[in-house]
């Protein structure tokens, strides 16, 4: 019992090691369910909406502000909190380094750590001189990492090779049981462009091989089939290829597109570094013809004022099919749930597109403000409309909290939108309020 | 199984929420612009109130968010422009904006006067912001408040003194530049002098009132009052205001009428008929100001006079004479009681102190709010319950009357006491009832009136009574 167990537990960790990374996000959402765009929720679809939009940009806006300080979600990650700040920033910089020199590799098995990696030392937070650490002139690293038999040195001058790192990595994550240890990681070095989603793959692919390993073993000790976590899923994968066959298409439609050079480089953080593998090009939209709203969207957008701004969505998007792809091929959910979310997925889109448009439309004419201010123009239309936005959000909230006393329903939105429209136009004539101003909020209103 | 999917779902939602973030960021750079807008507004920020100076536009927009936040109870207005053709804006909170409910005092805040001094304007955009916060987070007393009395915050009288001011370069402003409107009048000595009238009437004998008769035409046609001082006399008149503060900086001190010397001389305690209930409301300002009240405070500038002040006030004669201000035409033109508050000894101060000006005043600010609770309230009706707008309202020992409004409401702030009340209305016959006086809340007293005409008719009919009592008796 105990065994299949255990069993259980190392194939759930390998499985957590095979579902997908969060892509340039630091912090796991709240919510504890299959994201659907507002409808089938609790709360009603304009809280959710405005309360949703808010929390995304602070994240954003804190992960950016805050590269280097961690911070831990704080419901669901016990084991992490030994891994500390400076083995990210050991991480980090070795990865820095290693990427300078290694732009036209195309190398499947190149692992992004080097050996600067130490893993081992999670716990001795003390003593690190993060300087030091992110000296990039101590670095000897100029050679692919796997031919490099010498120059690669721990901290502490012993040396470690890729294989060593990945190992490290795979074993923390099975003692720790938490597949948290790795998004950290990568997430965070996808967050500062310091590697490609492909590299992250691999990475991830070989963390994952090395994991397994660990698992048999274990498994072979228990004296369980050993290759019972394997069988498992290779049965899954058996029934995947039929249910994931619109995925799979899209899939191989983005591998076999064909190289756009004026795309640049989709992660709007790295440099120049290219891409391995997923290219993208106008040609294949045609299969995201199970994302009409993505489609729609990506048609939205100008090439050429956004193509990096295209390639990231496209990417993300990408990323998002694997992600669902793998724990559909791990078993972590079933394909019908894969498919069920991506659906969601895109009508999630549908609605984070409408908000940002309109946010576009409050933005640009925001900027036609007349500023007399010696602040920053840039600044002010943002803040502005920023608090506006925080403002209604606020209203709203405390407006839905009032009414249930009062009413059964929610109160009556409609008759709050007319009753803003009318204010908003009786202040553009006191000169209150400016009329982009009141367009605008006329507009955050009947958009809810 | 589940819990694992769960937790893997998290992680997708994460991916969402990146590929939603992407979507929303647009061609926004991420990092630096962003990112120190927040940080400074972090850094200053604190549920809502950004505490740095706002100039016109930051103020206009700052009302806003708070009526955005707060529809429900409150609304924006204007009470005109200034010279320069800003407006002069309000921000009202009351659980009815924009309507007088029958019954519900009136209360006003007026700030930054004189356009250098910076901080009243300040405290009440935070304190506007901070009412609408603590409304929604159901503070008892904010709700209360908002509830029962009808606030109207006007954070700047002079906002093209303001500008002027603010434009200064460096971190200390003139004394004097932004201090007058923009066509160089001084506001609070632009108010008609009543203060000489109604000392001629104390001693020939004369209204104690309501001294501004053909008020409109009086206003609109004196080409000496600047727009803001006609706007704010249209305003006193139109609303009727109970209770009111105007805030002002370069002192540190909550001073009361009068504002001018009987005598003329330069200064000398000339207190009006209410000076108790005066005395009283200054210190319900400045005994929640530590700095304010401390008597051990030094003086702001090493030779200044501040003998006349006690516990944080003054009267205002018995500091400087000030003819013409804005404190006592509220008090001689109109039933609201006004106290002039001085805020700080610099009248600009830097903007990192704004935050430790807001923690100085805010229990203040709510106290002295709450002030308008107090005394003598009701109504005057005639004896059909139709209300008696205008009606008289006099307190045995008081020489100042207070009139009733347009519902026949009215509001008597007094000290606890026992008093006795007379309302009185031309063509009905005035009534007198005894009160005692709390310090809080307010006792209701309402009057029901007998026009002359009601008592004629009576009378008439008590006669016939008689005369058909006689009759019969006497048997004619």
């Amino acid at each position: 019992m105990q065994a299949v167990s255990e069993a259980k537990r190392g194939r759930m960790g390998f499985l957590w090691t095979g579902t997908w990374i969060l892509v340039l996000v630091l912090q796991s959402s709240p919510i504890q369910a299959f994201p659907k765009p507002g409808g089938s929720q609790e709360k009603p679809l304009h809280n959710r909406e405005l309360s949703a939009e808010r929390p995304l940009n602070e994240q954003i806006a804190e992960a950016e502000a805050d590269k280097i300080k961690k911070t831990y979600p704080p419901e669901n990650k016990p084991g992490e909190s030994n891994y500390s700040f400076v083995d990210n920033l050991n991480l980090l910089k070795a990865i820095t380094e290693k990427e300078k020199t290694e732009k036209e590799k195309q190398s499947i098995r190149s692992s992004p750590y080097d050996n600067k990696l130490n893993v081992e030392d999670a716990d001795s937070t003390k003593n690190r001189r993060l300087i030091d650490d992110y000296d990039s002139t101590k670095s000897g690293l100029n050679h692919k990492f796997q031919d490099d038999p010498d120059g690669l040195h721990q901290l502490d001058g012993t040396p470690l090779t890729a294989e060593d790192i990945v190992q490290k990595i795979a074993t923390r994550i099975y003692e720790e049981n938490d597949r948290g240890v790795f998004d950290k990681i990568v997430s965070k070095l996808l967050n500062l462009g310091l590697i490609t989603e492909s590299q992250a793959h691999t990475l991830e692919d070989e963390v994952a091989e090395v994991l397994q390993k660990l698992i048999s073993k274990e498994a072979n000790t228990y004296e369980e089939e050993p290759n019972k976590p394997t069988s498992v899923t290779e049965s899954q994968a058996g029934k995947i290829p039929e249910k994931v066959t619109p995925m799979a298409t899209i899939q191989d439609g983005f591998t076999n597109g064909q190289n756009d050079e004026t795309v640049s480089n989709t992660l709007t953080l790295t440099n120049g570094l290219e891409r391995r593998t997923k290219i993208y090009n106008e040609d294949n939209f045609e299969e995201l013809q199970y994302f009409p709203n993505f489609y729609a969207l990506l048609k939205s957008i100008d090439s050429e004022k956004e193509a990096k701004e295209k390639e990231t969505l496209i990417t993300i998007m990408k990323t998002l099919i694997d992600f669902v792809k793998m724990m559909v091929k791990y078993g972590t959910i079933s394909p019908e749930e894969g498919v069920s979310y991506l659906e969601n997925l895109d009508e999630t889109i549908a609605l984070q597109t409408k908000n940002k448009l309109e946010k576009n439309v409050t933005d640009n004419k925001s900027k036609l403000f007349p500023d007399d201010n010696p602040r920053g123009k840039t600044d002010e239309p943002k803040g502005k409309t920023e608090a506006y936005l925080e403002a209604i959000r606020k209203n709203i909230e405390w407006l839905k909290k009032h009414n249930k006393k009062g009413n059964k329903e929610d109160y009556d939105l409609s008759k709050m939108r007319d009753f803003i429209n009318q204010q908003a136009d009786a202040y553009v004539e006191k000169g209150i309020l400016d009329e982009e101003e009141a367009d605008a909020i006329k507009r955050i209103y009947s958009s809810l | 199984m589940a819990a694992q999917g769960g937790r893997a779902l998290l992680a997708l939602c994460g991916a969402l929420v990146a590929c939603g973030w992407l979507l929303g960021a647009g061609a926004q750079e991420p990092g630096a612009p962003a990112a120190g807008m927040r940080r400074r507004r972090r850094l200053q920020q604190e549920d809502g109130i950004s505490f740095e100076y706002h100039r016109y536009p930051e103020l206009r927009e700052a009302l806003v968010s708070v009526w955005l936040q707060c529809t429900a109870i409150s609304r924006i207005y204007t009470v005109g422009r200034s010279f320069e053709g800003r407006e002069l804006l309000v921000i009202e909170l009351s659980d009815n904006p924009g309507v007088h409910e029958p019954g519900e005092p009136e209360f006003k805040y007026i700030g930054n006067m004189h356009g250098n001094e910076a901080v009243g304007r300040e405290l009440l955009i935070f304190l506007a912001q901070y009412l609408c916060n603590e409304y929604q987070k159901g503070n008892e007393t904010i709700v209360k408040l908002i509830h029962s009395t009808r606030i109207h915050i006007m954070p700047s009288l002079n906002p093209d003194g303001f500008e002027k001011a603010a434009s200064q370069p460096g971190e200390l402003k003139d004394w004097f530049v932004g201090r007058s409107n923009a066509q160089g009048i001084d506001l609070n000595r632009n108010f008609p002098d009543l203060d000489r009238i109604v000392y001629v009437n104390e001693k020939e004998g004369g209204p104690n009132n309501h001294l501004l008769k053909n008020l409109k035409k009086i206003v609109d046609q004196n080409t000496k009052l600047a727009p803001e001082t006609k706007a704010i006399i249209h305003w006193i008149m139109d609303i009727p205001f109970v209770l009111s503060a105007n805030l002002h900086g370069g002192d540190l001190v909550a001073n009361y009428p009068y504002d001018e010397t009987r005598t003329g001389s330069a200064h000398e305690y000339s207190s009006c008929p209410d000076d108790a209930i005066f005395q009283s409301l200054a210190r319900a300002y400045s005994s929640f100001n530590p700095p304010m009240s401390d008597p051990k405070r030094p003086p702001c500038r090493k030779n200044d006079d501040d003998s006349s002040f006690i516990d944080g006030t003054t009267n205002g004669a018995a500091w400087y004479s000030v003819p013409g201000g804005m404190q006592d035409f509220n008090y001689l033109s109109s039933n609201c009681f006004e106290i002039t508050v001085e805020l700080s000894c610099e009248k600009f101060p830097p903007e990192e102190t704004l935050k430790s000006y807001w923690e100085d005043n805010k229990n203040s600010l709510i106290s002295y709010l709450e002030q308008i609770h107090r005394g003598v309230k009701g109504f005057v009706r005639d004896l059909q319950g139709n209300p008696i707008a205008n009606a008289t309202i006099s307190v045995e020992g008081i020489d100042h009357d207070v009139t009733s409004a347009k519902d026949g409401d009215y509001w008597r702030l007094l000290v606890p006491g026992n008093y006795k009340l007379t309302a009185s209305a031309p063509g009905y016959l005035a009534i007198t009832k005894k009160v005692a006086v709390p310090y809080s809340p307010a006792v209701g007293v309402d009057f029901e009136l007998e026009s002359f005409s009601e008592r004629k008719e009576e009378e008439k009919e008590e006669l016939m009574e008689w005369w058909k009592m006689m009759s019969e008796t006497l048997n004619f």
